[in-house]
């Protein structure tokens, strides 16, 4: 399977199944799905592939390709498919289903620490902190079983996430900080290593929450939407007063004392901001060099949600925002687009690849409560509660649905180039939008398509600029 | 090769041999909540 697009003026041929990226001429461009059509009716050896190509570019309206170009072409091609390059075959779905049906293991948690948030922004699925249920907070108790549970069920896993979320993690921050001290006193004795993160709104930030953090969060995630009026239109006090210039100062201490590593600011666009390049641009200019905007997750009543119509306009502002992604890359002034990133060298395994986000089996999320919940997104929806601190995982048979959710369950993913990137995308959204954890959410599908073409054509492109530094 | 240039990437095939240690991140504990992104992980064993 090929997917090949053209983007920034680089024609670009993914090899979808070996994750190989190919740039080509245009005449490659043009035979390339030819000699594919051609193999796939048994055609054999270069002569005749390159007879079915000229026959099939002759009813073209295109300009005709000399037949030693052709040739010479063919030839290239027929040397990648060699070497497993190019038209590589799906060899992956009996391997994932053995993967996942090995022995579940849990390795990471968002620790709901606050069903509360001092902050009313509109979109929030959290429904202003409270998930649909009342106001709580995690007691230490709570957590400290949420952390046992976790050791105990991680099996031979050395790494554990645990992720401190809302509402607002900081109103209560004495909790967190407990739990990261139990944690730590968890490593040694059960040869494990706690990575914890925090999702913060700021309006709460402290120095000393801020030296606490820099010395125990692996990541930090700081939300802000972008330009001022973009921020304070959707993510307002209670009282309806904006949090941008509260919050600003608080985030740019965090990045420089974090050396602008490790952090995300991170905000969410909505159809109030389809030119939401500027908000990137914006974070950029304001000195963040961790950037991550993404596209709002909202019901279709809501006004601010993204319809179908919009996507040629979002789409177009992703090409826009990759220009001047690898514009600033260039200048030396670049930024990091959690987006736009992509691993090509070292990126994931196949395994973590095609199995999915891992919700409902390695990852869970907890309640103040302490009730176990697929993921952060399932959190109040009680047909999703699949059990508690105190028991364990009792609904096996949510936990089982979730673990044979992968690519390969979904009909709409089997075909898409994307799959390697997405792994089949949020079950949550899917579940929102079509009923079941193993649909689509086709707008999201729309964006992250694109958004790996991009990461992708960014890739081509600086790869150009160091071949062009070292000539 | 005069007609295609080919950027590096990781065999993903070669992956199944050694892969699938789990020691990875999650992918909702980076920055997204709210999709799945896998593509812009690093692999544990790579790091």
């Amino acid at each position: 399977m090929i997917h090949q697009y053209v983007s920034n003026g680089y024609n670009i041929v993914l090899d979808v199944n070996s994750g190989c990226v190919h740039v080509v001429d245009e005449i490659t461009y043009r035979v390339i799905p030819l000699v594919e059509e051609a193999l796939a009716q048994n055609t054999e050896g270069i002569g005749n592939l390159a007879a079915y190509a000229a026959g099939r570019l002759s009813e073209s309206s295109e300009e005709p390709v000399e037949a030693l170009a052709l040739q010479e072409v063919i030839g290239e091609i027929l040397e990648l498919k060699e070497a497993g390059m190019l038209y590589t075959e799906d060899i992956y779905e009996q391997y994932i289903d053995e993967f996942k049906n090995r022995g579940t293991v849990v390795k990471a948690l968002c620790l709901h620490i606050a069903h509360d948030c001092n902050l009313a922004c509109q979109y929030c699925f959290a429904q202003e902190g409270e998930y649909h249920g009342r106001k709580a907070l995690m007691s230490f108790e709570v957590g400290r079983k949420a952390l046992d549970f976790l050791v105990a069920s991680s099996g031979s896993r050395v790494n554990l996430e645990v992720d401190f979320f809302g509402g607002e993690p900081l109103l209560n921050w004495q909790v967190v900080k407990d739990l990261v001290a139990y944690g730590r006193s968890l490593e040694e004795p059960h040869h494990k290593k706690f990575r914890f993160t925090l999702t913060t709104n700021g309006v709460l930030l402290n120095d000393e929450i801020l030296e606490f953090a820099n010395k125990e969060m692996a990541n930090i995630v700081l939300s802000i939407d972008g330009r001022k009026k973009i921020h304070d239109l959707m993510r307002p006090h209670r009282g309806g007063q904006g949090s941008y210039d509260e919050v600003v100062p608080k985030y740019k201490k965090v990045a420089e004392s974090r050396n602008q590593m490790n952090y995300y600011v991170r905000g969410t666009f909505t159809r109030n901001n389809l030119d939401f390049a500027e908000d990137v641009r914006h974070l950029a200019d304001e000195g963040f060099e961790q950037i991550s905007v993404e596209p709002v997750v909202a019901a279709d009543t809501e006004a601010y949600a993204l319809r179908e119509e919009d996507i040629p306009a979002i789409l177009a502002e992703y090409d826009k925002l990759a220009l001047e992604y690898i514009r600033r890359k260039k200048e030396g002034k670049g930024f990091n687009f959690f987006h736009f990133m992509i691993d090509l060298e070292g990126g994931p395994c196949v395994a973590k690849r095609l199995s999915g986000c891992g919700s409902g089996t390695e990852y869970l999320a907890v309640t103040p409560w302490g009730d176990f919940y697929p993921c952060h997104q399932f959190v109040g929806q009680e047909e999703f509660l699949m059990g508690n601190v105190d028991e364990g995982i009792i609904r096996t048979d949510i936990r089982d649905t979730f673990k044979r959710c992968n690519v390969y369950a979904k009909e709409k993913c089997r075909d898409c180039f994307a799959k390697f990137y997405c792994s089949g995308g949020c079950a949550a959204n899917a579940y929102h939008f079509s009923g079941s954890i193993d649909g689509a959410y086709d707008l999201g599908c729309e964006l992250q398509k694109k958004r790996v073409e991009c990461a992708i054509m960014i890739k081509a492109a600086l790869a150009d600029e160091e071949k062009e530094k070292t000539l | 090769m005069k007609h295609i240039k080919t950027l590096t990437t990781r065999d993903v095939k070669e992956s199944m041999k050694k892969g699938g240690c789990g020691e990875c991140q999650t992918s909702c504990q980076s920055a997204c909540k709210t999709s799945c992104t896998v593509g812009n992980q690093s692999c544990e064993k790579a790091r």
